[in-house]
């Protein structure tokens, strides 16, 4: 197993990054292939599956009637989940959710609400007594590396393809949900000594730190995340910024292409 | 079983409320070898479930105690994903899980040679991505075929199948509705070789005439899905990668 050897790795890391290399022959900033696939699943009020390299996500959103928050008559809520299971790689135990997925989950749950593209308003249905709460639940079935990215991927995607079930509810009928915009997540990894777009795994297991950057389609933040035990520069920073906004245009078209629109 | 009598699951015309005929199973498709990370694994489509199994080992047995000196321990988590049915399901083990867990891996340790690897474990993940009746068995067969992309070797493949009763009369692979209408539900595990029983539950309410006839449609469905297992696994090598 790779895991035994990550000196070696860590070497070989660092010399491929002296000649402007990666391991699987990509430049600094480019991605893997995404291959996107919404409306996948039966049973999931919205869904999507996101494969990028080895990493295999899938997204569903599920919808429920809850009371609301004392503070917040008039609103509904918006929970995102994500779960590195145990089916997903050999490195991840079974019990309660990890630090680790935990994290992933708010990471991406921070992205999409922060954008506001969700009105939170629009999913109230008689104020203080009943509001939708929506739910994405994000599965990783393989971990290949950046599953950041291919879980914020996902989430987005499927909550856009959303129907809310009010039929099922009894409180009207179904309608599509009001998604406004695409909030897309970029990650970077430190291999090598400089960053990359889009670690794999392999490059995960030999670097340090780690950057997410959320934005939405105008261009601005909706989250930030460092990391693993690393430090880096503001100039470090402006310079994967600039690739975030590239790399996010793409993925926010191809969730476009996707939906036909 | 849900057992209301009045919803009607048979149409006039004698056929099933989807089409199907008595003995007939929904279409199923399995590709092997679907997921990168795993050493072993396999997706299911079953009617609208869909399985996915993954194959982590054998290695080395942890905690200390599950292990055993003499053969290898199965380590079974069957899981339902929180999209995967109508109602969301909160992430977790349950009851329901932990038992069809148990029993599952007791049927998987039947056919796999465990003794080959004296206390190790070999790690199964059963996800199901979709729900709608006989996930305990679409789960079954992902696991068997998942086993067998992993190289661990076995006696025989394992199929799971199910057959039940609606309107007091047999039918095979019960769907969502006649699972929840219907007056009992036999799943169980085939190894379609050497025709024996490696899981086997039910619930209920059969006659010694109806459970025979359940049965011989299991057999006769078996068979079926047996041919798409090895299918899929002679097409997951064809090309020669790994």
């Amino acid at each position: 197993m790779v895991e035994l050897v990550p000196t070696l790795l860590r070497q070989e890391l660092a010399r491929l990054a002296e000649d402007d290399m990666r391991l699987d022959g990509r430049g600094q900033w480019d991605g893997r292939e995404v291959d996107l696939e919404i409306n996948c699943l039966y049973n999931a009020e919205g869904s999507a599956k996101v494969v990028m390299g080895k990493t295999i996500v899938y997204a569903g959103v599920k919808f429920e009637l809850r009371t609301p928050w004392p503070d917040r008559p008039a609103q509904g809520s918006l929970m995102c989940g994500a779960e590195l299971r145990p089916v997903a790689h050999r490195k991840y135990e079974p019990g309660p959710p990890s630090p680790q997925s935990i994290e992933l989950g708010r990471v991406v749950d921070r992205g999409i609400r922060e954008s506001g593209c969700i009105d939170m308003e629009s999913l109230c249905i008689v104020p203080g007594e009943k509001v939708w709460g929506v739910m994405i639940d994000i599965h990783v079935l393989s971990d290949g590396g950046n599953v950041f990215d291919a879980c914020g991927l996902a989430a987005i995607a499927a909550l856009r393809t959303a129907v809310v079930p009010a039929e099922r509810f009894d409180v009207g009928e179904d309608y599509t949900l009001k998604v406004k915009g695409t909030p897309i997540m970029a990650s970077f990894t430190r291999v090598g000594g400089r960053y990359v777009y889009d670690p794999s795994e392999e490059e995960e297991l030999g670097g340090d730190e780690r950057i997410h950057i959320t934005l939405g389609d105008e261009g601005h933040l909706h989250s930030l995340q460092k990391g693993l035990r690393g430090v880096f520069t503001p100039a470090e920073f402006a310079e994967i910024f600039d690739v975030a906004h590239l790399r996010c245009a793409e993925l926010r078209k191809l969730v476009a292409n996707q939906e036909g629109n | 079983m849900g057992g209301y009598g009045d919803v009607q699951l048979l149409r006039d015309d004698g056929l099933r409320l989807d089409g199907r005929k008595l003995d007939e199973m929904r279409p199923v498709s399995i590709e092997a070898g679907i997921l990168p990370a795993a050493d072993g694994s396999a997706m299911v489509t079953h009617g609208l479930n869909v399985a996915v199994a993954a194959v982590y080992g054998p290695m080395e047995a942890h905690p200390r105690k599950i292990q055993r000196q003499d053969r290898a321990v199965i380590d079974v988590r069957y899981n339902m994903a929180p999209f995967s049915t109508s109602d969301r399901i909160r992430p977790g083990f349950n009851r329901r899980s932990r038992e069809i867990s148990k029993v599952t891996a007791e049927a998987l340790e039947s056919v796999v040679l465990v003794e080959r690897y004296p206390r190790s474990k070999i790690r199964v993940e059963i996800e199901i991505l979709a729900a709608e009746a006989g996930t305990r068995c679409a789960g079954i067969t992902a696991a068997a075929v998942a086993l067998a992309d992993a190289g661990i070797p076995m006696r025989d493949l394992i199929v799971g199948v199910a057959s039940g009763k609606v309107e007091d009369t047999v039918v095979l692979d019960l769907d969502k509705a006649e699972d929840n209408y219907g007056q009992a539900d036999l799943p169980v595990g085939i190894l379609p070789n050497t025709g024996e029983i490696a899981f086997l539950q039910m619930d209920g309410d059969l006659s010694p005439d109806e459970y025979n006839l359940a049965m011989e449609y299991n057999f006769k469905a078996a068979a079926e899905i047996h041919e798409i297992m090895v299918d899929a696994l002679k097409r997951r090598y064809e090309g020669g990668e790994n």
